[in-house]
């Protein structure tokens, strides 16, 4: 496997930025995001998992998808091509959170072109986590610490530097200009959380959909949308056309596409009014059966790759794996419901 | 827990010790759902992780999930607009009991003032409080807080020792420094902070005084801002929240404790705070019968606009 | 793009139907000059300018924004001017802390008789709105896309 240093990383790095847009973990003010950074010395190295995932990198948070002008004729233009780009950094469960996203939007048709495009767009050079975090869970959705999939590179620290595996074919040829020795190397076994409760099949979830247990955890939700945002699967969006600009004759609009969440109670109303999710357990409750049972059933993977960010961002305590737990309980003990 | 202000002595030492805040908060909790048709006390608890969180208990039995900590920093008040309607058709509206400190209960006063909960609806277990912690630092509120016991409580929690108004720090200190950058640099300041926002709208949840049906951020018709979460969305909404909390904010502070992005929201709601104390003499939540200021005026004021 | 042509600004005013509005009728009528900047917003009452409408023109183009309403003590509704006065005395101060120039936020009372003063404020507004440059609060379109105007161009 090719071995290299740190020092032939960053000049890497530096020649990525150098060619095209680089984005890697930084801080900012304290808090992890990943940003473009002109050079290796801007990552914020030695940093366990960040705030935000990469995700606004392949789904942008705001995104313009076709402007129209209307005036004597209307011409309608599709947005620009995306600018090629490196994000590096990305651990195994922000990769798996791609790949969930592309179950949806890839992997349907028709396909999410703007999506596509980003993803046609975009290498992702992984960094494998030495151990789980406090509030992490990868393994319990199918996940690793250390796991390759959804990424086109994949590092991991050893003794003296990074261990290089390339998995895709973009991943290869971006590989070509990394500098390393060929060495034999055994990559260190992450450090695995204990404990953890078991994921139970969806039919289990569908059984358990009218317990009570999800009213009581919504009694605290406040409707917000931070759970939805640090996810790196969710991707429910909404769309606007609003008008840009305009002067006498002509008027720019342009058609947006914004992150959304179902959390929020406007969020299902209808034309009408009608809202088929007008209690805060109602929508509480749809997050998480959307990750966990009708995502999968639906699309063929799971909506969660146990991050632990929702867990850690939720101001009001929210944890989606004591959900996890809840349901695993109760499938095991059902007749001690509470 | 800190400590600092007060005493908090542990059950168990010299007797005859008043009992703890915590143990005082069941007691009551356990009174209003045993002898009063109390449908819900709202107060504290810790969940598996050790993370304090809201706690919505329903029976007597359940009163021991409630605690108190210098680490308990929601405004459990926001709550009451989800116990605003009756819980059946036919049903009255229920009774709910709320664990308030000294911040959260003027919110009381300011929903009693704009008609959104009746006096006898809402019981509050409201508590002398030294001050709360975020991340084991006080709270910045905290340390500007000139009140110990609440405006407005049904059942008071006393801590054990003396808990004394000690001011540490002048209450717009930061507003007055900023108040001295230029334009450009208040504007830098603001463009710094709000680029981190994400939109996720969790200060205008957490808040008692936002209960809007559909907040004008997200208003389709008519189009106020767009849907874009870029910075002059986010200015927008902030300003305008701000705005809307003129005169209304009750300096809880739990805006900034819910922000995922730490951004330093209460400067925007204390500077209000300062203006309509200089201009009009006024703090939020006294009492529920006198109204905020925008919400009335004077004839013979002359303002400098 | 556009062709270079020195900076104009965009002036927003919000004039209340019965007293500014009328003013600057008279204004018209008596053939007093006054910048061609300000594009007029005709509102019933300056009690009912929202703020939002004022974050609203700074974000959709307008480097000034003016509100002209009754005298006090002259409101046509009685009191709407009142409950203007107290919202902008906070709104300036808010719009200031977080970093719009004070002096393009202006509230000045203007009574329908007052065409001269209407002309006289326009023009002295208009003027230091132009010297002070584009308000920092338009709206830009997002990195990596087009602006509407490069759209246009």
């Amino acid at each position: 496997m090719k071995i290299v240093t740190q020092a032939q990383l960053n000049q890497w790095l530096d020649a990525i930025a150098e060619e095209k847009m680089l984005v890697a973990p930084v801080e900012v003010e304290g808090k992890l995001l990943y940003q473009p950074v002109d050079d290796s010395g801007a990552i914020a190295w030695g940093y366990e998992r960040t705030d935000m995932s990469p995700k606004t990198w392949l789904f942008p948070a705001t995104e313009p998808i076709l402007t129209v002008e209307e005036g004597l004729e209307t011409a309608i233009r599709p947005a620009q091509d995306p600018e090629p780009k490196v994000v590096f950094g990305v651990r195994p469960c922000d990769a798996r959170g791609a790949l969930a996203i592309d179950a949806l939007f890839l992997d349907q048709d028709p396909a999410d072109g703007r999506y596509a495009q980003h993803r046609a767009a975009t290498t992702l050079v992984g960094l494998s986590c030495p151990q789980m975090w406090d509030s992490c869970f990868c393994t319990v959705v199918g996940g690793a610490p250390n796991g390759s999939e959804g990424l086109d590179i994949l590092l991991t620290e050893v003794e003296g530097g990074y261990a290089v595996q390339v998995v895709s074919e973009k991943g290869e040829a971006l590989a070509a200009g990394l500098q390393g020795e060929e060495q034999a190397v055994k990559l260190p076994e992450p450090v695995l959380r204990e404990g953890l409760p078991e994921l139970r099949a969806t039919d289990e979830w569908r059984a358990q959909f009218d317990e009570r247990y999800w009213e009581r955890v919504a009694d605290r939700c406040l409707g917000c949308r931070v759970c939805t945002f640090v996810c790196p699967t969710c991707r429910c969006f909404d769309v606007r056309d609003e008008v840009a600009t305009h002067r006498p004759g002509v008027r720019v609009i342009e058609r947006l596409r914004a992150w959304d969440a179902c959390t929020v109670s406007a969020y299902r109303r209808i034309a009408g009014g009608h809202n088929p999710r007008p209690t805060q357990h109602m929508r509480l409750r749809n997050r998480f059966y959307c990750k966990f049972m009708y995502y999968p059933e639906d699309f063929g993977a799971l909506g969660c790759v146990g991050c632990g960010r929702c867990i850690d961002a939720c101001p009001v305590g929210i944890d989606i794996l004591e959900a996890v737990a809840a349901v695993a309980e109760t499938a095991a003990h059902p007749e001690a419901v509470g | 827990m800190s400590g600092q202000k007060s005493e908090r002595v542990e059950s168990g030492t010299a007797a005859p010790a008043r009992p703890t805040m915590e143990a005082q908060i069941r007691e009551a909790a356990r009174a209003y759902l045993e002898d009063v048709a109390v449908s819900c006390v709202i107060g504290y608890e810790r969940g598996p992780r050790g993370n304090v969180r809201p706690a919505f208990i329903y029976e007597a039995d359940d009163v021991d999930r409630l605690v108190w900590g210098a680490d308990c920093n929601l405004n459990l008040v926001t709550y009451v607009h989800n116990w605003k309607q009756p819980l059946g058709r036919g049903q009255p509206v229920p009774t709910v009991a709320i664990v308030a400190r000294p911040c959260d209960a003027r919110a009381v006063n300011l929903l009693i003032h704009e008609q959104q909960i009746q006096r006898d609806k809402v019981k509050v277990i409201g508590l002398t409080c030294a001050g709360t912690e975020i991340n084991g630092q006080p709270r910045l509120a905290c340390q500007y807080c000139d009140e110990r016991v609440p405006v407005v409580y049904d059942v008071l929690i006393e801590a054990e020792g003396e808990v004394t108004a000690a001011v540490e720090a002048d209450a717009y200190e930061d507003i007055a420094e900023m108040e001295s950058w230029t334009p450009a640099e208040r504007l830098a300041y603001w463009a710094s902070e709000f680029d981190r926002c994400i939109r996720c709208y969790a200060c205008r949840q957490a808040c008692p005084g936002c209960y809007c049906f559909e907040c004008v951020a997200e208003q389709v018709d008519p189009h106020w801002t767009s849907i874009a979460l870029e910075l002059p969305e986010k200015h927008f909404f902030h300003v305008m929240r701000a705005f809307h909390l003129a005169g209304r904010c009750v300096g809880c502070d739990a805006c900034e404790a819910v922000c995922p992005m730490d951004i330093p929201l209460s400067k925007l709601n204390r500077k209000l705070a300062k203006e309509v104390e200089a201009m009009f003499g006024y703090r939020t939540g006294d009492d529920p019968e006198t109204a905020p200021p925008l919400t009335t005026f004077d004839p013979q004021e002359q303002l400098r606009l | 793009m556009a062709p270079e042509h020195p900076f104009e600004p965009k002036i927003v005013g919000f004039l209340c139907n019965w007293c500014s509005y009328a003013g600057a009728d008279l204004a018209g009528t008596s053939r007093a000059r006054y910048p061609q900047n300000l594009r007029i917003i005709r509102v019933p009452c300056s009690g009912r300018v929202d703020p939002l409408f004022v974050v609203k023109a700074f974000q959709d183009g307008a480097d000034g924004v003016m509100v002209l309403g009754c005298h006090p003590g002259d409101c046509h509704y009685q009191q709407g001017n009142y409950f203007a006065q107290r919202r902008y005395a906070l709104m300036h101060r808010l719009l200031e802390f977080t970093g719009l120039e004070p002096e393009r936020l202006f509230v000045e009372w203007v009574s329908a008789s007052e065409g001269k003063k209407f002309a006289d404020v326009t023009t002295a507004f208009t003027d230091k709105i132009r010297a002070l440059g584009p308000s920092p609060l338009k709206r830009k379109r997002a990195v990596g896309q087009p602006s509407p105007e490069e759209v246009l161009a």
